[in-house]
């Protein structure tokens, strides 16, 4: 879609992604309500305002309706629901994140500041250059994929070698997380690995399905040397998500439920090792099952958080009201107790739907997608945004053990930020569709299916495999 | 932003603030309106159809979300039903703001609506005061920011916070605390079985002596005194308290753990074991006394040492009957009865009467109340010297106060003793039948001889019938315990009651006029007919 860059199918495009502009404005609505509550509340308590103290809503609200026009003149026609979901979480985040000083005062960054609205635009200039089934380019030719599983390792490689430990993680210098980075690597391989290998994959034998070792070989290996990485830097969160999305991925792949079988039985067994070795993950195990044993020790963090929350009650002290400065680091992965001190009950049932819809919009983008590596690429980077957000909610509301993993597009960390705007700028990208060879131009889809479906009896072209 | 620090200075800043908090849920409705309601316009309509159905992911994810959050509500919402959750955030939460701070617990009653326990203000802290002091000390306990809580106080600490609601419309109460993000969450009352006038009085006459009163209905069990002293004040409670420094051990509850030789109480059970083995007629009791073998040391009768003292002679009693036995409270009968049944019936009326069990008192969802009834020696059955002490009372069985009063009202409940309670919303309950309605109907009534013509003649009052029995307990601690146990009226009783003072010599002389004390004042407050 080249040649036509007439007024016209600008103003279609401007037509087009209507829905998406309103939401957006409802959304800029709802943030700038929360910003005069929370902004009142500090002033209230003695805080002295100035025009600094907008700016982080100024950029924010800025970096949402640049996007807005950049899909519109680039005549972007991918999923208007996603950015609406991922602005809001953002938006949401934003505050919290304010709330706790991040971005004014002496600890904040410019670094800090820039994560979102540079997060916001990523997204949209990745979903935009990789529309019309440019991104399959990132898994062209045979060896492309090995490229993103040797960044990977090397990944983690040089931040084990140059990184500093901190509270039982890694990291690299100004606290920046590259591995991060896997949870788009590790899934481009794996969904690139499949679809090269899906008739290997797929041949179970007949009666007792076992699996296709020699396929498998290059994935297991890869793996095993992932695992040990990721155990020695304890990310023990980062495991979980990618393996999960890896056994997700492998199942929807091949159609092949045996993958789940087999994938849950490694977990449990890594699972039980890992326990037995590791003091680390016992101690969390403690906190979690006993809070009460050493409730002024590793319990403290958790039972703060959960003490936040039964102040914030049903509705919630307002933003602005509360302590949320007394769980320690609030801001990254105990974020949600923020919310759930401020906004209450009502406020997390808000926020899960939000990722409710959310996850169910990306396995919607995956089912649809006619590319099998871009339906297996949008499951994955589904999959690992909603074990991510399983991990993070359920660490915090004690309902599973902590493993430290961060709240996508809420909790503060620039790695982690940008690593979710560029997943969801990929699904954007899938959710845009293939090339239309000639074909849209003369099949404008009002026209065709004016139930908002194509319709039944209407020829497919054949999957495209490449 | 000039508008806006004008805006908060402002008087209205608090309302506008609620607004805004409003508006924000609102407008967030709205988009999640708005987002329902765009479905169509935002159908990816260029995209194929779906090749699988999003129903299982749909059903899969809403069930793993949806529990995260319902188990996220256990604390945020419903967080008091968790005791040390709210004594964590009590002692370490830095939070303003937290309900859990003020919550007003409920107070704890006696069975008239007497405040024992409530939640006062003091300056800007909620503190726990205790109007009657050291005097309930041991039922309703204490709770302490610093020191967690005893007693009831802990026992229905869920109860007493607002947790555990019980029917519909307690769950309205906390629904509308919820709703309406109540800053003082009310905890609900809880009324006891207890009555604050009689408990005092009890205290008051046990005075500085260390000892323990159990006053009891024998028809439904309720506990109307369980009084032990030395008791400590629940309105003070500091370090050294706990470090049992103390020799007078005000921690302990002698009422419901103290374990004392019966002394001649214990006639009683070796009477209706002799009952209920059809005993009647006459036993010959020699002045000089009886024991089983010629090595050990003679049991005598009191007449005996009373008559030597003053250096009279005494002829002894001759043949007695059970009721003459039990009203003289002779030890030369007793022992002779008890050794003439046998071991196996002592153990066999042990275990009829619980002896050496645990028996509840109140049951709460965070642990129970169980009060011990004594310790049942195991002899050997040659032992018979050993036998014939324990039927009056000395050598190695032990009892606690509060068992002896639940003994006392079964035989006073015609052989069945009803669970003890202290928690006035606990059902009656039979627990089991001690003894046959015809031993216990007897026994009634040679008790009442105890006081009319016995060893309990000190306390016999005009207009109203008690019946019961003195003890005088040797020990090897100092001078002897002095016991009474009895109830009134002796016809229809409504009041059973075990004394037990501490070293204070014969039973006739400290514990029964303090039984007879509690009976009269029980009928002026119209709990005796």
């Amino acid at each position: 879609m080249s040649t036509a860059g007439t007024g016209s199918t600008i103003e279609l495009s401007w037509g087009l992604r209507r829905p998406e502009r309103q939401l957006l404005l409802l959304i800029l609505l709802a943030i700038a309500l929360g910003f005069l509550m929370m902004l009142g509340s500090g002033r209230a308590a003695g805080r002295a305002l100035s025009g600094a103290d907008l700016l982080p809503f100024l950029t924010y609200g800025a970096s949402l309706l640049l996007l807005h026009g950049l899909w519109v003149l680039a005549r972007f026609r991918g999923d208007q629901v996603l950015p609406a979901l991922v602005a809001l979480l953002a938006g949401l985040g934003l505050l919290a994140q304010y709330r706790m000083g991040l971005l004014t005062g002496a600890e904040a960054s410019h670094a800090a500041r820039l994560a979102l609205p540079a997060g916001v635009l990523l997204m949209g200039a990745i979903a935009v250059v990789g529309a019309e089934g440019r991104y399959g380019r990132l898994v062209a030719g045979r060896y492309a994929i090995w490229g993103w599983a040797g960044l990977s390792v090397l990944l983690l490689a040089v931040l084990l070698l140059t990184g500093h430990r901190f509270r039982g993680g890694v990291y690299a210098a100004g606290f920046v997380t590259p591995s991060e980075l896997l949870k788009v690597t590790m899934v481009l391989f794996v969904a690139g690995f499949i679809d090269q290998q899906v008739k290997a994959l797929k041949d179970l034998g007949t009666g007792l399905p076992i699996p296709p070792w020699r396929a498998l070989l290059p994935l297991a290996g890869l793996w095993a040397a992932l695992t040990v990485l990721l155990l020695i830097q304890r990310d023990l969160g980062m495991l979980i998500i990618l393996s999960t999305a890896l056994i997700a991925m492998l199942a929807l792949g091949t159609g092949r439920l045996a993958y789940l079988i087999y994938g849950a039985t490694a977990a449990a067994a890594l699972g039980y090792l890992l326990l037995r070795l590791f003091a680390h993950g016992q101690g969390r195990l403690r906190a979690w099952q006993a809070p009460f044993e050493d409730p002024t020790g590793g319990s403290w963090q958790i039972l703060q958080g959960l003490s936040g929350m039964f102040a914030g009650g049903l509705w919630g002290e307002g933003f602005g009201r509360g302590n949320p400065e007394y769980t320690p680091i609030a801001q990254s992965d105990f974020i949600y107790a923020v919310l759930g001190e401020e906004l209450g009950f009502a406020g997390c049932v808000l926020v899960v739907a939000l990722f409710l819809v959310l996850i169910l919009r990306g396995l919607e983008i995956a089912y649809r997608t006619r590319s099998s590596f871009g339906s297996l690429l949008a499951a994955g980077l589904t999959t690992v945004i909603a074990v991510q957000t399983f991990l993070n909610i359920g660490g915090v509301t004690k309902s599973i053990p902590l493993t430290g993993v961060t709240l996508p597009f809420v909790s503060h960390g620039g790695s982690s930020l940008l690593t979710a705007f560029a997943s969801v700028g990929l699904l954007l990208a899938i959710s845009a569709g293939e090339p239309a060879k000639g074909r849209s131009r003369t099949h404008a889809p009002a026209k065709t299916a004016p139930s908002g479906r194509p319709r039944r009896g209407a020829p497919q072209p054949p999957p495209q495999r490449r | 932003m000039n508008l806006l620090n004008a805006l908060v200075e402002s008087a209205a800043w608090p309302t506008l603030r609620a607004g805004l908090h409003v508006g924000f849920f609102l407008v967030l409705l709205y988009f999640l309106k708005r987002l329902f309601d765009l479905r169509g316009a935002t159908g990816l309509k260029h995209l194929p159809r779906a090749k699988r159905s999003l129903a299982l992911p749909l059903v899969l994810l809403v069930g793993v979300l949806g529990s995260v959050l319902a188990y996220q509500a256990t604390w945020q919402l419903t967080g008091l039903f968790r005791p040390q959750f709210v004594a964590f955030m009590q002692s370490h939460d830095r939070r303003q703001f937290n309900p859990a701070h003020r919550i007003q617990r409920g107070r704890i009653l006696d069975h008239r609506g007497e405040v024992l326990a409530a939640s006062v203000d003091h300056r800007g802290q909620v503190v726990r005061v205790y109007p009657s002091g050291p005097a309930f000390a041991h039922v309703v306990g204490y709770s302490h920011p610093r020191f967690g809580a005893a007693g009831i106080e802990a026992l229905a600490n869920v109860h007493l916070n607002g947790g555990a609601p019980e029917d519909l419309k307690d769950w309205g109460e906390l629904g509308r605390q919820l709703v309406t993000q109540a800053k003082q969450p009310r905890g609900r009352d809880l009324m006891l079985t207890v009555d604050g006038e009689l408990q005092r009085l009890a205290v008051d006459l046990l005075g500085p002596r260390p000892g323990a009163v159990v006053l009891l209905r024998p028809s439904d069990g309720a506990i109307r005194v369980l009084a032990s002293t030395p008791a400590y004040d629940p309105n003070r409670i500091s370090a050294a308290l706990f470090r049992g420094a103390d020799p007078a051990l005000p921690l302990l509850n002698r009422a419901t753990q103290g374990l004392y030789p019966p002394g001649s109480t214990y006639k009683v059970i070796t009477a209706a074991q002799a009952l209920n083995a059809g005993f009647s007629g006459t036993l010959y009791c020699p002045a000089d006394g009886y024991t089983t073998s010629a090595r050990y040391r003679k049991i005598r009768d009191q007449a005996y040492y009373s008559a030597r003292e003053a250096g009279r002679s005494w002829g002894g009693y001759g043949n007695l009957d059970l009721a003459t036995a039990l009203a003289e409270s002779s030890n030369v009968f007793f022992a002779q009865l008890g050794v003439q049944h046998g071991h196996d019936a002592f153990r066999r009326t042990a275990e009829q009467l619980q002896i050496g069990r645990k028996i509840s008192l109140y049951e709460g969802p965070f642990g129970s109340w169980a009060m011990a009834t004594g310790r049942v020696p195991s002899i050997h059955d040659s032992d018979r010297y050993g036998l014939a002490q324990i039927s009056i009372g000395q050598g190695a069985i032990l009892v606690t106060p509060a068992h002896m009063a639940l003994i006392t009202a079964a035989v006073a409940n015609r052989g069945v003793a009803m669970r003890p309670r202290l928690v006035a919303s606990d059902p009656p309950q039979a627990l089991a039948r001690f003894l046959p309605e015809g031993s216990a109907n007897r026994l009634a009534k040679m008790m009442r001889k105890v006081v009319t013509d016995g060893t309990g003649r000190g306390i016999d009052v005009p207009g109203l019938a008690i019946a019961g029995k003195t003890g005088t307990a040797q020990n090897p601690q100092g001078p002897a315990h002095s016991w009474f146990i009895g109830f009134a009226p002796a016809e229809r009783p409504a009041l059973a009651v075990a004394v037990l003072v501490e070293h204070a010599g014969f039973g006739s002389k400290a514990a029964a006029p303090i039984a007879r004390d509690l009976f009269l004042r029980a009928r002026e407050l119209g709990e005796l007919p």
